[in-house]
């Protein structure tokens, strides 16, 4: 028989390749386990997120915006689904927008004087980077050359200008420099080295 | 400097003095091999967690920090048409010449507009504050070339 003959079509082809021969070896690097680096978190279902949410906006209508901030920052949602993640962001973004600007800096300071305050800033700096990241699914159905149609228009207006979402990143860019005031640039190196991620 | 951009490049600044934090840290895949750990994504426990940083959903910065490399991947403003070709002619004349930029990378990130390449040998040859201030002044000037441009074009 020739070897030839042997050949089939999925042998001929160079899918194989491809293969990250790496990902099927047990002992190497790429198959580190992550989990190990941080203690096991304890899993939040999106129910507790909502009744925390509750509770959250009952003291913002009582006129306690640090109690409410942190009340969220210090139940971050590490372990559960995404819908519980991206509710207790909402959470969080809230309370953040319903703060005035002149209360930003006193209410940070009061927070990090605090015991735990310095952790509830890191949880806040993750929390701030997560919202900005959370924004660009929406920008896809406004890509320039979507809108092809309307030929080489200039007069359009910014896309993006006056929308909620610039607003909801100006309110976090402004959260971000206060808090890099009052916590320093080590809560920015906690964010990325925190394998905890939000 | 418009009122907005300010606290956005700011963000910028102080999230990317925090990432060049980077030492020299061999393969661990291959022997007597010293790569960027970024790009080649084989160690999951030394990439760090990635940032963004957002202005609005046209303008963001990706930072994707790890132990020897960081990724800074910027998508310009772009408007309309006009400055959509215009950013993409720009970026392909510096991409193309990237060997005298030595930190641009020679493809940008998926959805962004260009990306540096920051490893640990350069944070070693060159000044910190200096490539953050490169890395800022060119997010700057980005903006207003791109609008120059756009107005020699009518």
């Amino acid at each position: 028989m020739s070897i030839i003959q042997q050949h089939t079509s999925a042998t001929l082809s160079d899918a194989w390749r491809t293969i990250n021969i790496d990902a099927l070896t047990e002992d190497s690097s790429l198959n580190f386990d992550t989990s190990t680096l941080h203690p096991p978190q304890p899993e939040i279902s999106e129910a507790e997120v909502r009744q925390l949410a509750g509770q959250v906006r009952q003291l913002l209508r009582g006129g306690d915006p640090e109690g409410a901030l942190r009340g969220c920052l210090e139940t971050p949602v590490y372990n559960g689904e995404d819908a519980a993640k991206d509710a207790h962001m909402q959470t969080i973004i809230e309370v953040l927008q319903s703060i005035k600007a002149s209360d930003m800096s006193p209410l940070l300071k009061s927070i990090y004087g605090t015991e735990g305050g310095s952790e509830c800033l890191d949880v806040l700096m993750k929390y701030i980077y997560k919202g900005m990241a959370a924004v660009h699914p929406g920008n896809a159905s406004r890509s320039p050359t979507k809108d092809a149609s309307q030929g080489f228009s200039q007069v359009g207006g910014r896309p993006g200008a006056n929308e909620p979402a610039t607003a909801a990143m100006s309110v976090l860019l402004s959260w971000h420099e206060k808090v890099v005031e009052v916590a320093g640039l080590g809560c920015i190196g906690r964010t990325m080295t925190d394998c905890r991620r939000v | 400097m418009s009122q907005s951009l300010r606290p956005y490049l700011q963000c910028v600044r102080s999230s990317l003095t925090a990432a060049l934090t980077l030492s020299n840290f061999a393969s661990q895949t291959a022997e007597r091999h010293n790569v960027p750990e970024i790009e080649a994504q084989s160690s999951p426990e030394v990439l760090l967690t990635p940032l963004t940083i957002a202005r609005n959903e046209n303008e963001r910065v990706l930072i994707e920090p790890s132990i020897n490399s960081v990724r800074i991947s910027i998508k310009i403003k772009q408007a309309d048409e006009i400055e959509h070709i215009l950013v993409h002619k720009f970026t392909r004349f510096l991409t193309q010449r990237a060997e005298s930029f030595f930190i641009l990378r020679r493809k940008p990130i998926k959805g962004y507009d260009i990306t540096f390449l920051i490893t640990n040998f350069h944070t070693e040859e060159m000044l910190k504050h200096k490539l953050v201030d490169f890395i800022i002044q060119f997010m700057e000037e980005v903006d207003k070339e791109i609008s120059e441009m756009k107005l020699f074009f009518d």
